[in-house]
């Protein structure tokens, strides 16, 4: 009774933030719980006539055959070594721009240049995968003529399965640098000018000011995204990795995300094995996302919740 | 901060501090150059003569300008109902995202009976996902399959930006005010509609951009859940245009369209100078909003860094 009785009152008095709250948790409970109730799916065998309830339990099936499959070692590697190599690649890029530009002289150009670095961030991944189809071309594309006035052979890039990485990654940090440097700015700009001020006065040049002050500041940023971008190596870029997919590129562009797409929607029918890959991936991200987690709480940063 | 030892140099330091600025300056003029240039090479391609273009003589200046790649688009029936149904897609789907974003994020910002359970409730979404198929599967059940309504509510609060927006509130909008408007007899609605919104400008544009932008750029939902044409957003007709590999004959969706037009010659060219002009008008909305928008940033970034 007493329980109930204090729920009434927290209801009666809070009912209007429960009002509140309710579309959010609605929409959330369709779009996100719901489908955690349908993985159920990946241990069973999927009849579209039975529905995801009468369709038959098949256990770890699904599981053990993708990992005794051709291509669990192909989409793991793929997927891991994309992630990989473009934190390796992309993750210094925005700090140092974010120094660099703290040093700028001159507000105007400084103000045009970040809207500039931020611009390409807000393009569609269909926007870029076109220009790098349209300016790579063999016959029309602006590179490979180029290449042939100094000389060279027209290459076809997006069907070569060895540029893929490069293009992707290129393409990423092009289109994101930019856009992930306003944390490490906004930490820039919160330290106390008068350290700088006194640097000067001892008479510091600017590089010096960056080693003994920017640097030291951006270090408790630079291992938080670090430690969290190492929880996503498994994740995958579906949009534009499918996007930039092509018969030629496909040893090295499938990994999970468009694996399943195309096995489960696509190609349609693979319901229940395609599920089960999902799962698998989902469940790695999570335990490593809340390892991570944890060693960033132990290391007395900033833990993500 | 003690970490700063500066040693005494003899050297003037005026003459280190002109070469630094010297190679910084370099150094953006090259990232400039590297940012700005692909964009400007579609600019100025989209104005260009076909020919010139397939040629490579479009590389600093239009060559022969003209407008029919852009009169092509504007022609183009198919890209422009899906531009309309993007425009459609994205303000109602932005309107109802900031609404029920902003009226929840007040909640959350207030004391409550169960708000630690609510809290988790969102953030595990952010966690742990059920996975496209079982999402897929669901939706089908739940007859939203092939529905403009998906395209609208799908998506539609994103846990991050709930909790930047939870963040603002609470640390911007001062709780004696909801005291003081608490004794004037306002309870939680007559406080968010007349207080809190008028207040959260800043947040709510940021909100505006980032909700806004990634509807008019989602790809995939279209890709996975629209089967009529009709109801295409645009992402998935643009892709049909520009993204794919020029196969030969009436497999290339943009000679389709030029079909009677002229000779295949003469379609190839067409069809090369609007691919350039669809990513131009395709971009335009989201760029606009950006510039429009942009100095409400840096401080929308930062919030989503505090702690929550």
């Amino acid at each position: 009774m007493c329980l109930l009785e204090r729920i009434g009152r927290a209801v009666k008095r809070d009912w209007q933030l429960y009002v509140l709250l309710l579309p959010a948790i609605a929409l959330v409970f369709i779009f996100c719980y719901l489908p955690m109730y349908g993985i159920q799916i990946a241990f069973r065998d999927f009849r579209a006539v039975q529905g995801i309830i009468g369709s038959p339990w098949v256990g770890l099936k699904h599981f053990t055959d993708f990992i005794n499959s051709f291509y669990f070692g192909r989409l793991l590697s793929n997927t891991f070594l994309l992630n990989f190599l473009g934190l390796l690649w992309g993750f210094p890029f925005p700090i140092i721009m974010a120094i660099l530009l703290n040093q700028m002289r001159g507000k105007r150009f400084k103000r045009f240049t970040q809207t500039s670095i931020y611009l390409p961030n807000f393009l569609s991944p269909v926007v870029i995968a076109g220009m790098l189809f349209l300016f790579l071309s063999p016959s029309t594309g602006l590179v490979n003529r180029a290449i042939e006035a100094f000389g060279g052979q027209p290459t076809h890039f997006m069907l070569e399965e060895s540029w893929f990485r490069s293009l992707f990654i290129g393409s990423e940090i092009w289109q994101r640098a930019g856009w992930n440097s306003i944390l490490y700015i906004a930490a820039l700009t919160a330290i106390d000018q008068g350290l700088y001020e006194a640097a000067t006065m001892d008479g510091a040049t600017k590089f010096q000011k960056i080693i003994h002050i920017d640097i030291p500041h951006l270090i408790p940023i630079i291992v938080m995204l670090l430690i969290l971008n190492c929880g996503a190596l498994l994740t995958s870029n579906t949009d534009k990795a499918y996007l930039m997919q092509t018969a030629g590129n496909i040893p090295r562009s499938d990994i999970i995300g468009v694996y399943v797409y195309r096995m489960g929607l696509l190609r349609g029918g693979m319901f229940s094995y395609t599920a089960a890959i999902g799962l698998f991936t989902n469940v790695i991200n999570f335990v490593t996302i809340i390892t991570v987690n944890w060693i960033c709480r132990r290391l007395g940063e900033t833990s993500l919740f | 901060m003690n970490a700063v030892k500066i040693k005494e140099r003899s050297i003037s330091r005026t003459k280190k501090d002109v070469t630094f600025d010297i190679v910084n300056g370099i150094i953006w003029f090259a990232v400039l150059l590297a940012v700005l240039y692909p964009l400007w090479l579609v600019l100025i391609a989209s104005v260009s003569d076909a020919e010139a273009i397939i040629g490579g003589k479009v590389f600093l200046w239009p060559v022969d300008p003209s407008f029919s790649g852009y009169r092509a688009v504007f022609q183009h029936q198919e890209f422009m109902r899906s531009f309309l149904n993007s425009i459609f897609y994205t303000v109602a789907g932005t309107s109802l995202s900031v609404i029920v974003t902003m009226m929840a994020a007040y909640a959350l910002s207030r004391k409550f009976a169960g708000k630690k359970a609510v809290t988790l409730y969102f953030l595990f979404t952010m966690f742990f996902t059920g996975g496209l198929i079982p999402q897929f599967l669901m939706n089908m059940q739940l007859g939203l399959y092939n529905t403009m309504t998906l395209m609208i509510i799908i998506n539609c609060v994103s846990v991050w930006n709930l909790m930047i927006t939870r963040t603002f509130i609470s640390t911007s909008i001062p709780n004696e005010l909801y005291e003081a408007a608490a004794i004037d007899g306002a309870n939680h609605f007559t406080y968010f509609f007349r207080v809190i919104l008028p207040l959260s400008g800043t947040i709510i544009a940021v909100l505006c951009v980032f909700y806004g932008v990634a509807r008019w750029n989602d790809y995939f939902t279209g890709l996975v859940y629209i089967r009529d044409d009709w109801k295409m957003p645009m992402q998935t007709i643009l892709r049909r245009l520009v993204a794919s590999l020029e196969r030969s004959g009436s497999a290339d969706a943009m000679l389709d369209f030029f079909g009677d037009a002229a000779s295949r010659a003469e379609r190839l060219r067409l069809a090369e100078v609007t691919k350039y002009s669809a990513i131009v008008v395709s971009s335009i909305p989201v760029v606009g909003l950006y510039i429009g928008m942009q100095r409400f940033f840096v401080k929308g970034v930062t919030l989503g860094s505090l702690k929550g």
